[in-house]
């Protein structure tokens, strides 16, 4: 199995784009995987969301604000403490994963998911109180974007969603949300969480090597799945909101 | 549910938006959602808790309703012995005014710092204790602002007694 999933790789590394600039499944560098989304799944937590982008399926659920578990020296007194816990699924990656404590808060990818959201939520209306936040899924940007959500449907103040998506650098050409077998062939390039409304990052990550002059138009194609992510999210809320009070 | 910024409102919430408008100047926009908002006990604000334990410094409460709202997840606070009555305060002994199992109403008085939990207060006649069972398991009725009588048993026991407002028996 791992033999032909190299041999794939191998046949990915030669053309990601085809002669007239289609992507492997289609789409076009710029565009996004279609993406659906549901709000409040949960009802025993106070905020819940489900993403599901291409392949990538992710659950975010909030707790909170609530007050602080264990040490209370960790409470701040002016604002709440944001916790984060991000793990993936054993099923999640090419190849199954034995589930291992590694990846549980603290972890790097709950760090990059702490830092999103505390640019968002609104922290100082909650002081000596404690959010927890757990994301469950496959990739980091698409639980960002659903932790936002679950945020929301927590009922808890933010500034703005926060958007996350990523881009890939495939043969010059900047690759907006790339895929598995992208992101296998390529790398996962650069990651990226936008408040849409205003413009500001809350965070930017490159993981892979971007010669500098590439990195703007990387950076742009990013942001460009960020904003129309964003489009599509707001459109999907909208939606259910209005199924659930008739009007918005 | 909403902010300002450069001169725009924005919302902070996903809901509807309401529009009220004052009879003096501007209408007011709000967002709300069909759920009520988390509350968190602020100070100042009025809280009903239970006592889970008591000792001769401060009784241990858990804070049920912030006013009228319940909360969604139990909060911890204290009472310490001086802040139980206004007057007299050296002579407050903690068991002669709560007891473990009792529904007390407190005030917030803060925040607490990074040791300890909530600091509530009961130093004013309309707060103490306003509902609390005898060693007969029976519910008792207050008889002065400081002792409550079992229905029947008649023996008396000292409480810290609430003066309810008519107000809060209603909500």
């Amino acid at each position: 199995k791992r033999g032909l999933y190299r041999k794939r790789r191998g046949l990915y590394r030669e053309g990601l784009l085809s002669d007239d600039g289609f992507r492997l499944d289609g789409r076009r560098p710029r565009e996004i995987r279609s993406l659906r989304m549901r709000l409040g799944l949960f009802p025993r937590a106070d905020g819940s969301a489900y993403i599901e982008q291409g392949n990538t399926k992710v659950v975010a659920l909030v707790y909170g604000p609530r007050e602080v578990r264990g040490p209370r020296s960790r409470s701040a007194p002016d604002q709440a403490v944001l916790r984060c816990r991000f793990s993936l699924a054993p099923f999640s990656g090419p190849e199954r994963r034995r589930p291992r404590g590694g990846e549980g808060r603290g972890s790097d990818l709950a760090l990059r998911l702490q830092q999103s959201l505390e640019a968002a939520v609104l922290t100082h209306l909650y002081p000596r109180s404690q959010i927890d936040v757990y994301s469950d899924g496959s990739h980091c940007c698409t639980g960002t974007t659903a932790a936002a959500l679950a945020v929301l449907d927590a009922g808890i103040p933010l500034r703005d969603v926060v958007c996350a998506g990523s881009a890939a650098l495939a043969e010059g050409t900047a690759l907006t949300d790339p895929n598995g077998a992208e992101e296998a062939a390529v790398g996962p390039g650069l990651a990226l969480a936008l408040l849409p409304a205003s413009g500001l990052l809350a965070l930017v990550q490159l993981s892979a090597r971007v010669p500098c002059e590439r990195l703007e138009p990387v950076m742009e194609a990013a942001a460009d799945g960020c904003r129309e992510l964003h489009r599509a999210l707001d459109r999907e809320l909208r939606r259910s909101l209005r199924e659930r009070h008739g009007e918005v | 549910g909403t902010y300002t910024r450069h001169g725009f409102i924005f919302s902070s919430l996903a809901g509807c938006v309401e529009k009220t408008s004052e009879e003096s100047g501007l209408p007011i926009v709000s967002v709300v959602r069909d759920s009520d908002p988390q509350l968190l006990p602020d100070v100042g604000v009025v809280v009903t808790c239970k006592v889970c334990s008591i000792n001769s410094r401060f009784a241990k409460v858990h804070i049920l309703y912030v006013g009228s709202t319940p909360l969604k997840s139990i909060f911890r606070g204290t009472i310490r012995k001086e802040d139980i009555r206004a007057t007299e305060k050296d002579k407050v002994e903690v068991y002669k005014s709560f007891r473990p199992g009792d529904i007390v109403l407190a005030k917030v008085i803060s925040l607490g710092d990074s040791q300890s939990n909530y600091l509530l207060s009961t130093a004013e006649n309309e707060l103490g204790v306003v509902a609390a069972r005898s060693d007969a398991g029976m519910q008792m009725v207050p008889i002065s602002w400081c002792e409550m009588q079992c229905p029947r048993t008649h023996t008396k026991e000292f409480r810290k007694v609430a003066r309810v407002q008519p107000e809060f028996l209603q909500t």
